[in-house]
């Protein structure tokens, strides 16, 4: 069990912070929002609360900007969006992890062809 | 009734925050306001009232200590127990050396007492290396 759970933590590793960054690709999301939609998908999910300091350095390495925004029902709402450098870093892990994807199946013959 | 579920939130801030000690102030500090701003959004857009719908919220949050080790990871940094835990892990290693110390006299006396012995039983010494060549034979 315990070799599951560092299996999904290394995968998770280096994949989850462009999983974000694509989920504010076309709109602006606030935090709950965002860590929401991750909590629904189980191979994502740590807990909840790990996303924020995984949004705080998206932020200080300029992929992500923010704002407070006043919310209709309740306190002030912190939204996320895409900076230009956030796209283009975006953009370039597409490329990446389409031809990693493409040799990691080769290798490991879980590729539609094996 | 309408204290308690703050309670909890304070509590686990409180104890999210001990273990954050070595993250630069202001990542801490932030990261406490988006917690208190989740917990918050939940409890208004979802209308949780009691102390159970709280807890979990603060559940599926994670631990404290799942969190502030994401944060640490993130940062940079690594997690340093609070002072009152490392006081007792000095204590521990200077009783440690001091054991080893005291171990280390005893078996130097000891040795000076046996190594005086030997020089005295002179003769003893020639019978032990006549003995030595019998096994090859």
């Amino acid at each position: 069990m315990a070799d599951d759970s560092q299996l999904a933590t290394s995968l998770r590793r280096g994949t989850l912070e462009f999983c974000v960054l694509a989920m504010v690709e076309t709109e602006d999301r606030y935090g709950n929002e965002l860590v929401r939609r991750l909590g629904e998908e189980p191979s994502l999910a740590a807990g909840e609360g790990t996303i924020y300091p995984l949004l705080s350095r998206l932020r200080r390495s300029g992929w992500l900007e923010s704002k407070w925004v006043e919310s209709p029902s309740g306190p002030p709402r912190r939204y996320y969006g895409l900076t230009p450098g956030g796209r283009s870093a975006l953009d370039h892990f597409r490329t990446e992890w389409v031809q990693f994807r493409q040799t990691v199946d080769r290798l490991v013959g879980t590729g539609e062809a094996a | 009734m309408k204290t308690q579920p703050n309670d909890v939130v304070a509590e686990y801030l409180r104890e999210v925050d001990q273990r954050l000690a070595g993250i630069p102030v202001l990542q801490r500090r932030e990261l406490l306001n988006d917690l208190a701003a989740h917990i918050a959004a939940e409890q208004a857009e979802r209308n949780l009232a009691s102390e159970g719908e709280i807890i979990e919220v603060l559940e599926r949050l994670g631990s404290p200590e799942v969190v502030a080790a994401a944060a640490h990871e993130e940062a940079g940094t690594r997690f340093t127990p609070p002072p009152a835990r490392s006081r007792n892990k000095t204590w521990l290693i200077a009783a440690i050396i001091a054991g080893a110390v005291v171990l280390v006299l005893f078996l130097c006396a000891f040795l000076a007492f046996t190594g005086r012995d030997s020089s005295v039983e002179g003769p003893a010494q020639p019978a032990v290396t006549a003995d030595a060549p019998s096994p090859t034979t």
